[in-house]
């Protein structure tokens, strides 16, 4: 079960040309399903705007809305996220950055979202340090690799939002009580399911991070708020 | 549903509706209707059902399906004054806030028999053993509507040549 972890944990990191076939992997799955449902939550493999929305709910209470700030928004898709801040916090100022591995998701987040303090980028990771950094649901589909490959995956994922966020940053993952037969069936077969538990040692040993979880929303999956215990921006993460 | 919209969209959008609100995703939708008012009196059926996805998988009919749930107020109810779009809308509503929200499910009854939207508690299939608030919607199926529309055509065609 933590066999990905550890690889990470020890510095070893899988083969650039492996996680190059992932991201390929990933970037050639979200390319699809955003050709087969357009820019809608079917297309990011959310079954509606509302759970959509509600997963948002969680992922920006790690976000301080009283001041502006800067977020990165790691896997944007076709930038809902924007739509979503523009409806529940009009009066905030984000200045906001969609980062996705997919072309397709973004060229639409741009046709769509693109304006002054909304930008989108083509990426793996935030070109940028913003205050936070939420992902929502880049952990989930692991595009038929297996656990421990998907487990390395995630970790990067992980030192890289860290590495990126100047104050915390949020992630949800699907929560593995419920059994793959139960799943419903809108919902791809290669799902990623986890615990809390196999997480939040890494974020707070690894990441340098205090963990708050979430996970009585009423929906089978947990985030996490992870708040950065000191400024690791410029400074190498500890394995 | 019925004359509105296909016989086989009826059946998706029953089992969609059925599966969101069934004991096991009970706990999402409360949260959904706690967070963001999905059923409220500001809100259409149209809007509602939109924000969920409960919508046919083919496009032609998502139209129609729309039309339907509009066309919903013209329907009477089992509370006086209060429409059928607006009863679905206030069981939902008051379904998903009460103190102990139980499953909800939508049937279809003949429109020949009750002509208006009914909501009670009760068991909507037999091998189910817990209680559901159960949203029963009047229908008259497609065909017979066609049917009287013709008759009453020949009719008129009939007193036209009279």
């Amino acid at each position: 079960m933590t066999r990905g972890l550890e690889r990470v944990e020890m510095g070893t990191r899988p083969g650039d040309a492996e996680f190059q076939r992932v991201y390929s992997d990933v970037e050639a799955y979200y390319g699809a399903r955003v050709a087969k449902y357009g820019a809608t939550p079917r297309g990011v493999d959310w079954s509606c705007q509302a759970t959509q929305s509600l997963r948002f709910v969680q992922l920006l209470r790690i976000c301080d809305f009283a001041g502006p700030f800067a977020l990165n928004d790691v896997g944007c898709g076709y930038g809902a996220l924007c739509a979503f801040l523009d409806l529940r916090y009009p009066d905030s100022r984000v200045d906001y950055l969609g980062v996705d591995l997919s072309r397709a998701m973004v060229s639409r987040a741009r046709r769509r979202f693109r304006r002054a303090g909304r930008r989108f980028a083509v990426g793996k990771a935030s070109p940028r340090l913003a205050d936070y950094s939420v992902a929502s649901g880049v952990m989930n589909v692991n595009v038929g690799y297996s656990r421990a490959v998907w487990e390395d995956f995630i970790a990067a994922m992980l030192q890289d939002m860290r590495r990126t966020s100047r104050l915390g940053f949020s992630v949800n993952f699907m929560s593995d009580v419920v059994a793959a037969p139960e799943a419903p069936d809108y919902l791809p077969a290669t799902l990623y399911r986890t615990s809390p538990e196999r997480w939040i040692p890494y974020c707070e040993d690894a990441l340098g991070c205090s963990v708050e979880t979430l996970d009585n929303y009423g929906m089978r999956e947990f985030t996490l708020l992870l708040r950065c215990r000191e400024n690791l921006a410029n400074s190498p993460l500890r394995h | 549903m019925g004359a509105m919209i296909k016989d086989s969209t009826t059946l998706e959008i029953l089992v969609q509706l059925n599966k969101r609100f069934d004991a096991e995703s009970l706990p999402e939708m409360i949260e959904l209707q706690k967070e963001f008012e999905v059923f409220s009196s500001k809100r259409s059926l149209q809007q509602a059902f939109a924000l969920l996805g409960i919508v046919p998988t083919d496009w032609s009919e998502r139209r129609r399906w729309y039309k339907f749930l509009d066309f919903l107020k013209t329907y009477p109810s089992d509370l006086p004054k209060v429409n059928g779009h607006d009863r679905v809308i206030k069981a939902f509503k008051d379904g998903l806030s009460a103190g102990k929200p139980i499953p909800i499910s939508i049937k279809c009854h003949s429109a020949a028999d009750d002509p208006r939207v009914t909501v009670a508690k009760g068991r909507p299939v037999v091998f189910t053993i817990e209680t559901h608030l159960i949203v029963s919607i009047p229908t008259t199926p497609g065909r017979e509507v066609r049917k009287q529309a013709a008759e009453v055509a020949k009719k008129r065609r009939a007193a036209k040549k009279k």
